[in-house]
């Protein structure tokens, strides 16, 4: 290469400044350069100084590879070969809605409209375009539709939070990390998982200042390499046996903040019972957790009294260890053990409960283009009950399936229990089949689909069972409003870079054709750009913050000003009388009424170790005798940007193994093993390391589904493995699941 | 002038972003030719384990021994930043001279691709950028702020002298432009 070669002629160039709207948490500022009509690089933040940028992670840094790369969908396709095989046709846009809008009408006539299921889909989270709801609006003006409830990225968090605070909002801003003397990552890692684009870097901050941090998790994460003073690593489910511990230390050694569990908590004294077993004869040592999560009762005794004596102390847990099957039982934990060191509402401590949103910019406050009205399927069901605060997820599934046994729903309908008998369904960003329990059994749940339509960017795992394949435009192709849903502050605003490749489509154009074919007449048009400023016009907390339109967006993104981070509950506990927690008592409920009336032993008021299915303690252990869990990818989000060459080869797909139960098996790193249990057979590359506790493995989430043959999941996805459940709580129990490894091919069933 | 790196081994997660950025403000296709790599070392027993990583793109070295050794004189240290500086179009391939600057390397940083023929090509320091006094776009992309560059006696000055870290031998040979955080045991 000569000095000339690679100087591009700037003025041909475009520079096109957004965000993306991925299931991230992050909204980074990008900066594209377009030239002809085509993205040829993709930079970062540079509005401000370097301290100061946002910078965006591999994701997006490799986004130019997703938007062009050779299998994306560039045309609406029709199966023709059996379902799951692969095989398509291309057709024309009229064809296939023709086809899609006959079928509606047939199955809305002979079954009704609670046979056509719609599921919903974080793959793109955004004011104007947000699939989901714009296909909500188009069903509902069909005359309705039957879904899901339950997040599976957060419900044990949201469910924890509302029953001890009443609020999601249990957040800092991230420089408050700063501020703290003591951080212990309960299970956190902010190296690979996106909470907030500038928390990794506030946290290194923080550890440099002094803070000394602590790793509890079942893995020496990206995050603990770089900050972790001591890791101690944790069998996965067990957390709340550590908690209690630790609590039970706190009490027995009266380093409790009495005044401030009298002031602002309930039900501190039914905790205490529990802990020093005056509940159940059975006191709550670290003796007793360690037999339960393998943590030597001194280090156990050790952390609790450094957490209690150190102030202020920010315990950071997450989500990940609430998608189990007691899930939400850790948040609340964690909340617990904060108010009893008073930790909550004080700057450099933190409130727990998994979510870290702050209220600024938060997703939770995202504008919806348009009401999509209510779905008259559920306002007209006859199970139909207020759900307004309770915390008792079986009246939210009383018009609606859980999302972890949709597909159960599927295959066994009405005679199986379920609410409703599914004909037909459409699924549009999300890869449900892919990043749900048992994805063999979703498969098979696909399979008999009367008729299935699929919107995506590419032929997804689950794509591949559809009928018909409508090919979506991608971020760069959409103007938009986004936001990060943990922290910030900042608002963003996404700018149309290029035009739709192919005969892409917005999902909006789609509704809009389709809702023509259905002969919906009264079904609104929307022109983008008008709407995007009428969105930020329109929308309370942008319009209050982002005072001038066109800067904002220029520039993709807008900074929120503050005097300093934002503190969770801070007016609370500096004027509870007049702020008081949107709890029914008013006060952090350590012991809730409302949880105590549903009366379920496994979904206690006070928090609490539970046992559970699939943990060290069932007899499945003996056929199965490692537990697996399924932490995010740093190189996609979910199962999006799978097909990203140049995000696969910086973190190969791998199962993490310990030494022990690699040498136990004759394992090696790099060899292909088997990872099975009941419900299926992975192939995945295997990697030996210290860096998991013995008897766990550990196997990114999102790769893409492919059985072989034999039925063999050669693509890795960690769902073949997991199981299709809930917790009482509400979350997605994906995280609690036996498997064994072997070199062996085991037997295919 | 001499330009160089300073690499914070305690802050690096390995995350990959600047192997991807290189990868994009480059236009390198996916495969074996990094002019970014990331090396990983780990070492211990649960749960005492130790991990580090390791920056590897060009380090500009300032006696670079890949110069002498091709047959073509295809690569050049530039006198006014020390930039070293291949001419692909030069370069005969690693079929012709059997990859002589990447076996005179230390460290590797001579790439290329997969294909018969493939000319060396490497880290340029983001040539274009740095003559628009822009960093390297792998230090833009760094999260928790892990590498910087710019003037090395600059970077010197203000880091330290420091030339041993993790998983990295200084070569007293070629002088590697690049100075360390190292991270400790």
């Amino acid at each position: 290469m000569t000095e000339q070669d690679n100087i591009q002629d700037k003025d041909e160039i475009k520079y096109v400044r957004t965000t993306s709207a991925f299931d991230c948490g992050g909204r980074c500022p990008l900066k594209f350069h377009v030239k002809d009509g085509k993205i040829i690089r993709v930079e970062g933040d540079d509005l401000v100084d370097e301290e100061n940028q946002l910078r965006a992670c591999p994701k997006c840094r490799a986004i130019r590879q997703e938007i062009y790369h050779p299998e994306r969908l560039l045309y609406p396709l029709k199966r023709v070969g059996p379902k799951g095989e692969g095989k398509f046709k291309r057709i024309s846009w009229d064809e296939a809605l023709d086809e899609i809008a006959a079928k509606l009408i047939e199955v809305k006539e002979k079954y009704g409209n609670e046979a056509i299921f719609l599921p919903t889909g974080g793959g793109f989270l955004s004011a104007y375009h947000f699939p989901v709801v714009n296909y909500i609006r188009l069903f509902t003006h069909f005359g309705g539709f039957s879904t899901h409830h339950g997040n599976v990225s957060s419900e044990g968090a949201v469910w924890a939070t509302q029953t001890q605070y009443g609020s999601p909002f249990v957040g800092h801003g991230r420089e408050d990390m700063l501020n703290s003397k003591l951080i212990i990552l309960w299970g956190w890692d902010p190296a690979r998982m996106n909470s907030g684009t500038d928390a990794l870097y506030n946290l290194v901050k923080a550890h440099e200042k002094g803070a000394k941090v602590v790793s509890i998790n079942p893995r020496y994460s990206d995050t603990d390499v770089i900050v972790a003073d001591q890791w101690i690593p944790i069998i996965p489910g067990t957390d709340v046996a550590m908690m209690a511990a630790m609590a039970n230390v706190i009490v027995k050694e009266n380093l409790h903040n009495q005044a401030f569990l009298d002031k602002y908590t309930v039900g501190f004294d039914k905790f205490k019972e529990y802990v020093i077993g005056q509940e159940d004869g059975v006191e709550k040592t670290p003796e007793w957790a360690e037999k339960i999560c393998s943590v030597p009762a001194e280090t156990i005794r050790d952390l609790a009294r450094e957490y209690a004596t150190t102030k202020p102390a920010a315990l950071m847990d997450c989500q990940g260890p609430a998608r189990s099957a007691m899930g939400g039982q850790y948040n609340r934990g964690a909340m617990t053990l904060s108010a009893m060191t008073g930790n909550v509402g004080r700057k450099g401590g933190a409130a727990c409960g998994g979510l870290m949103g702050i209220p600024t910019a938060h997703m939770f406050f995202g504008p919806f283009i348009v009401p999509p009205g209510r779905n008259p399927v559920e306002e007209n069901h006859p199970n139909r009950v207020s759900v307004r605060g309770s915390l008792d997820v079986e009246l939210r599934l009383r018009t609606r399936v859980h999302t972890n046994v949709m597909f159960d729903q599927i295959i066994e309908g009405k005679e199986g229990g379920y609410l409703y008998d599914i004909k037909f369904g459409w699924f549009a960003c999300n890869n449900f089949l892919n990043q749900l329990g048992n994805t063999n059994r979703n498969a098979e749940a696909l399979k008999k689909l009367d008729y299935m339509v699929c919107v995506d960017l590419f032929i997804t795992a689950t794509a591949r069972y559809a009928d018909i394949v409508l090919p979506a435009t991608s971020m760069a192709e959409r103007s938009d409003l986004t936001r990060p849903w943990p922290s910030g502050p900042y608002f963003g605003h996404m700018n149309k870079a290029i035009e739709p490749i192919g005969e892409c489509k917005h999902d909006i154009t789609i509704a809009e054709e389709l809702a023509a074919k259905l002969g919906l007449e009264k079904f609104r048009h929307y022109e983008e750009d008008k709407t995007v400023k009428k969105l930020w016009r329109n929308t309370v907390d942008i319009k209050k913050h982002v005072k001038d339109y066109n800067k904002y967006k220029e520039d993709g993104i807008w900074r929120v000003e503050t005097d300093e981070p934002y503190v969770a509950f801070k007016k609370q506990i500096e004027d509870l009388e007049n702020n008081p927690f949107k709890t029914p008592s008013g006060k952090i409920e350590i012991f809730s009424e409302r949880v105590a009336k549903i009366n379920n032993p496994n979904l206690p008021p006070i928090p609490k170790y539970l046992k559970t299915w699939e943990d060290r303690n069932d007899p499945l252990i003996k056929k199965y005798p490692l537990q697996m869990i399924s932490p995010h990818p740093k190189n996609r989000v979910h199962s999006e940007l799978y097909h990203v060459e140049w995000l696969k080869e910086i973190d190969p797909h791998r199962c993490w193994i310990n030494s022990i139960d690699a040498e136990l098996r004759g394992i090696k790193s790099g060899d292909l093993i088997y990872v099975h249990n009941d419900r299926g057979i992975i192939s995945i590359e295997a990697w030996v390391t210290e860096r998991i506790i013995p008897g766990v493995i550990a196997i990114h989430e999102g790769t893409w589904y492919t059985p072989d043959e034999e039925g063999i999941d050669r693509g890795g996805c960690v769902n073949t493995l997991t199981k299709n459940a809930y917790a009482p709580c509400g979350a997605a129990a994906l995280k609690t699941c036996l498997v064994q490894a072997s070199k062996e091919k085991p037997e295919v069933k | 002038m001499q330009v160089g790196f300073y690499f914070d081994q305690t802050r690096c997660t390995g995350c990959g972003a600047c192997m991807v950025a290189c990868k994009d403000w480059n236009d390198v296709p996916a495969g074996p030719e990094f002019w970014m790599k990331i090396l990983y070392n780990e070492e211990g027993k649960i749960p005492n384990v130790f991990v580090s990583y390791l920056v590897r793109p060009c380090y500009h070295c300032e006696d670079p021994v890949c110069i002498p050794v091709c047959p073509v004189n295809a690569i050049t240290k530039r006198e006014e930043d020390g930039i070293v500086i291949v001419d692909s179009d030069k370069c005969v391939g690693n079929e012709e001279c059997d990859t002589k600057c990447l076996k005179a390397c230390p460290y590797d940083s001579p790439q290329f691709g997969p294909e018969k023929g493939a000319k060396m090509r490497k880290c340029t320091f983001c040539f274009d950028r740095h003559l628009e006094n822009k960093i390297p776009v792998c230090v833009q992309t760094c999260r928790p702020r892990a590498l910087y560059a710019g003037n090395l006696d600059e970077l010197k000055a203000k880091y330290g002298e420091i030339h041993e870290a993790d998983n990295f031998i200084y070569s007293e040979r070629t002088k590697p432009a690049i100075i360390f955080k190292p991270k400790q045991k």
